[in-house]
């Protein structure tokens, strides 16, 4: 009876314990995933992995920042909007200045800034876009600030000219160009709109895809393939009849 | 003309309407809803809007400003300024945040000890009374002293009109001093040399208009995407228009953001530019492609002499030991290989430089002997000695300047060529001008719509004031000048004064009176709208000079400057749009406004601050009998200009009476009454007028006194109120029975050319000469040329200073976009400094490796003449070739403009700020 | 903040099982009597801000030596000098159970840190260079100060399953799951890198200890403080135990924040404190009436109890 009795309030109190365990378990995994999707929009250092890698990662020392010459990196202050004590940046506030040697990479302790980043041109930190509604350049003034600061201009931001129409004075169009921009935000810092109408996003957040079915005719030459390998014609005995539902459905 | 085309005058009509808010949607093309403009008018209740003018560069858009409770609350590029239509750069777009910088003078300030001026004291208030007296009493000390060649003004292309002419006329009438000179001096005096020396007039004969009716547009020296940044929208306007046609060219030696959209680039080493004009004369001559009828017509051939000097002092006690070897050169120099040949001598030949002042000696020559003059210059020998870039192969630059000369002789296609600070700021600017107009002229593609060459200014009132009002040492209104006796009596007779009460001997250029100022031979110096000690070449001189103890210096300025520091009083000074002005831009537009806020504080403009220091001066205590060293001239004694006291008292003047009173506060002058005819001031302040108290409107009363010298004298303005006008968005003058002109020397266009000749080259000046053949004068008798332009060859001189083993690199310095000048208005605008917060040194990264330096290092920056520290940049918008580096002038933290050599064009005395030799290494 | 200075009032005299008469620790008056029970706090304080002193020093005012700087990082990772990697052995562990790839780098910095604590006794992390414990003794002083209740009891072991936990966790969800709400690493991260919200958290520990659960996070909850535990079950640095002087007055279980490490019956036996939750604070050295108690290494508990007094005075007179 007490033997029973006292098993049974052990199994009890294990299976209360598992329980417990689990719960607290999974609300502590809800509060990670939570804190680890914080902020995808975090303007994150050079060579940063992906927001997952990176996450995982870094173990939040803060040497990255210590070794940026420039006071561009912070850690994140709990409470703050981005992944607590990870390294970011706001580039309004102090860009990447895209040093040759890129200390905060060779500091970073854990890889969680990748070392095989050799050239900072090579880093990719965000994506920067321009809001052309509210760009002083592509409303027509003389500004394009954002091309001269750039410090890979000509080729992460270009300059068009485009008619104004309402008068003969060219309009100096910036655009950034993905191949080439590491979103030092050197150009949001720039900006001299009241709100920066340039700004740099992690590039998911606004980069669309065009279908892997399709390629751009103009850009990679591709003749028409010399050698044509002809696949055999496979034996369609097996295959079921299709189409049937549409034409045996309703009333004709 | 840039009228609109009819189909979209609806939407300008509606854009009119609404505000700077809405504007961006019309622009990008989208209509705004009637909601968006009841928003905007919500948002600007109790704004009153006026039309004014850009402060900054010498382009002169038109802007509009808002104004709430006597404070700026916005402003918008006017959509009705023909020049700019709504648009701004910029800097433009912070016209209205450039007075409320946190630093902004707002009491006079003096350097003091125990209540006392103290030339070794810290800065202390004063009141206006306080400041006054004690400069008034420093001046009268060194004018008691030293005469009216002992006191000095170093004024500005920034006055606007009514400020220039106060301080000419105060200086020039009143005190009998020509040492009067503005910032101008270093920014477009090779340009009116040239212009004289060619037309006998000043100012482009052509138009901003010339751009779109051009064909091919050929930018020498100058980054007009950065310096002219409007201008340049509407040269890419006409590129993009019809890519195919329309050919651009720049000749720069750094690879600028100009060269973006040319078609071809042409890197040349500094100071070749004089070579390459030379070539393509050759070409014209060569391939006969001279427009002879136009030429024999209106044109004569000229030249002069070679052994100029270069504006250096030859030999100076002060002078650093680093700097002797350059200085040595202003007496001998020793002829290089390549000058030797464009110069027709040997090379290693020492040459005096005996003509160093007589420079603007020239005279007529042959077409034979200009022929002669030319035919060293090869395409072959231009090619070698001109490749600016070492990376670039011979084969292609010569091929370049082939396309180049194509480009100019073209039959058919209409050329324009701009030029500014790279051909004016140049040991031999006022050459380089004058070669411009040689290959128009030549050419016969000068004076009509798109052909023409057009000399682009720096800034906002360079020609309107600095060059038109007179306000350099040696002019007078209208194109006149002070060693002319003829001049002199038409502006004693529009100023109302005894004769002789003008001086005739030419003042102190404004680098001469920095270095007078170390000579100790002028000691009292007042600084206005404008920043020598950060601007100039060898500041580092000027600045220990301006703290010698029995100097005397005073600035005006809004902002505590560089000049401020050095100086002994600084008096706090109204900006812009806080008082009423007018300037006129490089197009010859004269554009007014009114005043639109007060100044804060005790700030005072300009205008007031000379006629409040006229009230301190009597008659008797200028009018009188002054020593003048070096006076020489028809007519008086000389070293001595005469006492005009007693023909003064003939004329009704009293002893007693002040400057104010007599050159100022005349009895016409007050009949120009404010309070003033609504009509005109729109119930606008005048602070100025309000202060002194005396009932009358001084702008206006002294623009329509100044508009006397300019009627019928092919400057011809219009009256004050006309520039007032809401109406009016700017006038280029002549201004003839109301209406302007567009292309002057044309008949079609310009009033002033005799019917029937098509072309005539008007302007007065220096329109006799000897003749003579290339190397000298063969006829001392003056021979006539009224109505031609002369056609000038000048050889390629080897600039003085050149990089060598120890200062290895080439420093040029200039601008950027986003700033202006010295900084002193931009840099306090915050968004502008965030943006670009201090002058970096631009260099080839090749260079850059060479001398273990990266990116964004700190180097110094050294030459003979000082060294500053700079961040390094190897990338960006400017790509100098190796051996070259470049700096922007306008970072007080990096002034570099110190480090430059004070060589100036020892005809027109404007600094080469593009040719000093630098070295660089890390800090 | 101060050792207890708590003394009971004996109201007969009672004999300890050596058959002394129990006496109860009484503070002594002078300053360096005072100084003297309070050494070790101040040692340990010594020790844990002058190590953040030396991380602020160097992000802040770029401290170095010989052009190296000292101290970049924080207690996560840092590295020493330039050139010696520190890391958070625990951290590094969870890190690596989220199956990403480590730079050699942090894991040769976790075992060297792993190295030392092992040599000085695990938990030694705890009292001596966790930031937590200066909040937790501050809470814990005040407790008895103010005689707080526990509100419930809840078992120290639950820290196992903590870090049970965290491993379990970092597999799990990809990312080191202690690491991300460490209160520890936020307070010392927001210390040298700037303050956010992590005072927050660091109330909270606070208020928990003090009003609810006596050592509530560091006693019973913390798995970093339970992995330095099983560290330091090897650790040849412990405190001995000199079971003939002892009297089972209990003034040092009083003052222990781990009290069950003070096992009279088990200490007499080995001759130390042998268990791995000790964290080496050496309270209860200073309060012990009869000296019983004595840093000293694991070996010498078995050659010679007595002569750990010796190695007592020893360091006592070294310091």
């Amino acid at each position: 009876m007490t033997s029973k009795s006292s098993r049974r309030e052990f199994l009890t109190r294990s299976v209360q314990g598992v329980a417990l365990t689990a719960t607290g378990g999974l609300v502590w995994s809800y509060l990670l995933q939570q804190q680890a999707h914080a902020a995808p929009h975090a303007i994150r250092p050079p060579g940063a992995y992906d927001e997952a890698g990176f996450n995982a990662k870094c173990i939040k020392c803060g040497q990255c920042v210590r070794d940026c010459p420039y006071d561009t990196l912070k850690l994140a202050p709990t409470g703050e909007m981005v992944a607590i004590g990870t390294p970011y940046f706001i580039p309004r506030e102090i860009p990447c200045y895209m040093c040759e040697d890129i200390p905060c990479v060779k500091a970073c302790p854990t890889g969680a800034l990748d070392h095989s980043l050799e050239k900072i041109e090579e880093s990719r930190m965000g994506l920067a876009v321009i809001d052309i509604e509210n760009c002083l350049s592509w409303i027509g003034l003389r500004c394009e600030i954002c091309h001269r600061v750039c410090p890979i201009l000509d080729k992460a931001i270009t300059i068009e000219h485009h008619p104004r129409k309402l008068s003969k004075h060219a309009r100096f169009v910036p655009l950034v160009h993905s191949d080439a921009c590491t979103g030092c935000g050197v150009c949001e810092k720039a900006c001299p709109t009241e709100i920066a109408a340039i700004r740099v996003v992690q590039p998911e957040l606004v980069q669309g895809k065009i279908g892997e079915h399709y390629r751009l005719g103009w850009k990679i030459d591709t003749p028409i393939t010399q050698e044509f390998k002809a696949p055999k014609r496979k034996d369609g005995k097996d295959t079921p009849a299709t189409g049937l539902d549409y034409l045996n459905q309703g009333e004709i | 003309m840039d009228k609109l085309s009819p189909t979209l005058s609806q939407t300008r009509r509606e854009f009119l309407k609404t505000s700077v808010a809405a504007s961006a949607a019309v622009t990008a093309g989208v209509s705004i809803s009637s909601a968006a403009i009841a928003a905007t008018k919500e948002a600007e209740a109790g704004w009153q809007w006026d039309k004014s003018v850009c402060r900054f560069c010498g382009v002169g858009c038109g802007i509009m400003v808002a104004t709430k409770d006597d404070k700026i609350v916005a402003t918008k590029g006017d959509p009705d300024a023909p020049v700019n239509r709504g648009l701004n750069c910029i800097k433009g777009y912070f016209n209205g945040k450039i007075l409320y910088g946190k630093d902004r003078l707002t009491k006079p300030l003096m350097r003091m000890k125990d209540g006392k001026f103290a030339k070794d004291g810290k800065f202390h208030e004063v009141t206006w009374d306080q400041a006054f007296d004690e400069m008034e009493k420093q001046f009268k000390k060194t004018y008691k002293d030293m005469g009216p060649h002992g006191v000095s003004v170093i004024g500005s292309g920034q006055y606007t009109i009514p400020e220039g002419y106060v301080m000419a006329k105060l200086m020039k009438a009143g005190f009998r001093s020509n040492n009067i000179d503005p910032n101008a001096r270093h920014c477009m005096a090779s340009a009116v040399v040239g212009f004289i020396q060619t037309f006998g007039i000043d100012e482009p004969s052509g138009n901003y208009d010339d751009i779109e009716h051009a064909d091919t547009m050929v930018t020498w020296g100058a980054n007009m995407a950065e310096c002219h940044p409007i201008l340049w929208a509407r040269v890419s306007d006409r590129k993009i228009a019809d890519e195919d046609n329309i050919k651009l060219i720049n000749l720069t030696t750094c690879s600028n953001q100009t060269s973006d959209i040319a078609d071809i680039e042409i890197i040349f080493k500094p100071g070749t530019d004089l070579a390459i004009s030379n070539y393509i004369a050759r070409e014209i001559v060569k391939r006969d492609a001279i427009d002879h009828d136009f030429v024999d017509k209106h044109c004569v051939y000229a030249t002069g002499p070679y052994d100029i000097g270069y504006g250096m002092r030859g030999t100076s006690k002060y002078a650093f030991d680093a700097e002797k070897d350059i200085q040595a050169k202003e007496l001998e120099i020793t002829l290089d290989k390549d000058e030797a040949i464009a110069q027709r001598r040997t090379a290693g030949e020492k040459v005096k430089q005996s003509n160093r002042g007589k420079a603007m000696k020239h005279w007529q020559i042959s077409f034979d002997e200009f022929k002669k003059g030319v035919e060293p210059y090869t395409l072959e020998f231009v090619a070698e000695m001109s490749k600016g870039d070492v990376d670039e192969s011979l084969e292609s630059h010569a091929a370049k300047l082939k396309e180049l000369a194509d480009a100019y002789i073209a039959k058919g296609k209409k050329v324009t060529s701009f030029w500014t600070m790279g051909t004016n700021q140049h040991y031999r600017g006022s050459w380089a001008n004058e070669q411009m107009y040689t290959l128009h002229l030549l050419l016969g593609k000068q004076a009509m719509p798109g052909n023409g060459a057009f000399s682009l200014t720096g800034q906002p009132s360079a020609c309107g004031t600095a060059r038109e009002v007179g306000t350099f040492a040696h002019r007078l209104p209208a194109d006149m000048v002070v060693f002319n006796g003829k001049h002199r009596d038409i502006s004693e007779r529009h100023w109302n004064l005894p004769a002789k009460t003008l001086n005739p001997k030419v003042g102190a250029h404004i680098t001469k009176i920095l270095r007078s100022m170390e000579d100790g031979t002028i000691k009292w110096a007042w600084v206005q709208v404008n920043n020598p000690f950060q601007a100039s070449g060898n500041a580092n001189h000027w600045i220990a000079a301006a703290r010698k103890s029995d100097n005397f210096l005073v600035v005006s300025d809004p902002y505590p400057t560089v000049s401020a520091k050095v100086a002994d009083l600084i008096l706090p000074t109204a900006m812009i749009y806080e008082k009423w002005g007018l300037y006129g831009n490089a197009e010859r537009r004269t554009q007014g406004w009114r005043q639109q806020v007060n100044p804060p504080g005790e700030a005072m403009g300009d205008v007031w601050q000379g006629l409040e220091f006229a009230k301190r001066f009597k008659l008797k205590e200028v009018w009188g009998e002054h020593k003048v060293p070096g006076l020489k001239s028809k007519g008086f004694t000389d070293g001595e200009l005469p006492s005009v006291l007693d023909a003064a008292v003939k004329m009704g003047y009293s002893p007693e009476d002040t400057l104010y009173d007599v050159l100022f506060a005349t009895a016409k002058n007050k009949k120009v009454a404010w309070p003033h005819d609504n009509a005109v001031t729109k119930g606008h302040g005048n602070h100025i007028a309000e202060k002194l108290g005396d009932g009358w409107f001084p702008e206006k009363a002294l623009f329509d006194e100044y508009r006397q010298f300019t009627l019928g004298n092919a400057h011809d303005l219009a009256d004050f109120d006309t520039y007032i006008d809401d109406g009016i968005r700017g006038l280029k003058w002549p201004v003839i029975n109301g209406k302007e002109t567009q292309w002057r020397f044309n008949e079609k266009y310009d009033s002033y050319v005799t019917k029937g000749n098509g072309f005539e080259f008007y302007g007065k000046a220096l329109k006799a000469t000897p003749t003579g053949n290339l190397d000298k004068v063969t006829s001392k008798d003056k021979k006539k040329l009224a109505g031609r332009a002369k056609i000038f060859f000048r050889p390629y001189a080897a600039p003085p200073e050149q990089p060598d083993d120890n200062y290895d690199l080439w420093l040029s310095t200039g601008r950027v976009l986003e700033h202006w000048h010295t900084g002193t208005m931009t840099r306090r605008v915050p968004e502008l400094h965030r943006a670009v917060p201090s002058a970096q040194i631009w260099m080839h990264p090749t260079d850059a490796d060479k001398r273990g330096l990266q990116r964004d290092d700190l180097v110094w920056v050294e030459t003979r003449r000082g060294k500053v520290k700079a961040r390094l940049e190897t990338s960006g918008r400017n790509r100098p070739p190796k051996g070259y580096t470049f700096v922007p002038f306008f970072d007080e933290s990096v002034m570099i403009n110190k480090l430059c050599l004070d060589v100036t064009c020892p005809m027109s005395k404007e600094q080469d700020f593009k040719k000093s030799a630098a070295k660089v290494y890390k800090a | 903040m101060a050792v207890d200075n708590n003394t009971v009032k004996p109201d007969t005299v009672k004999l300890g099982p050596n058959g002394k008469p129990v006496r109860p620790f009484v503070m002594p008056s002078t300053l360096v009597g005072k100084l003297k029970v309070w050494r070790y706090i101040i040692y340990r304080r010594i020790v844990q801000l002058g190590s953040l002193l030396l991380f602020l020093g160097t992000v802040h005012w770029g401290w170095s030596i010989a052009g190296e700087p000292l101290l970049i990082g924080n207690l996560s990772s840092s590295t020493l000098f330039g050139i010696v990697p520190l890391a958070d052995p625990f951290a590094v562990l969870q890190i690596f159970l989220t199956q990403h790839l480590l730079e050699q780098e942090v894991v040769i910095g976790a075992g060297i840190v792993l190295l030392i604590y092992t040599l000085l006794g695990g938990r030694v992390w705890c009292s001596w260079a966790c930031p937590i414990n200066m909040v937790s003794d501050l809470a814990s002083w005040l407790r008895r100060k103010l005689s707080i209740k526990d509100s419930f009891i809840l078992s120290r072991n639950i820290r196992y399953v903590v870090l049970a936990l965290s491993l379990i966790l970092s597999v799990i969800t990809g990312i080191a799951a202690f690491e991300w709400v460490s209160p520890i690493s936020m307070l010392h991260r927001e210390l040298i890198f700037g303050i956010g919200m992590g005072w927050m958290a660091i109330l909270g520990i606070f208020i928990f200890d003090l009003l609810v659960l006596r050592d509530g996070w560091c006693g019973h909850l913390c798995p970093l403080g339970a992995f330095y535990g099983v560290v330091g079950k090897v650790a040849p640095i412990r405190i001995l135990f000199d079971t003939p002087t002892c009297t089972h007055c209990s003034e040092c279980v009083r003052v222990c924040p781990e009290p069950k490490v003070l096992n009279f019956k088990k200490a007499a036996e080995v001759g130390m404190i042998a268990s791995g939750d000790c964290t080496n604070c050496g309270r209860c050295i200073t309060v012990c009436p009869e000296n019983t108690l004595a840093f000293g290494l694991r070996v010498q508990s078995n050659i010679s109890k007595k002569s750990s007094n010796k190695l007592e005075s020893n360091l006592r007179r070294a310091t």
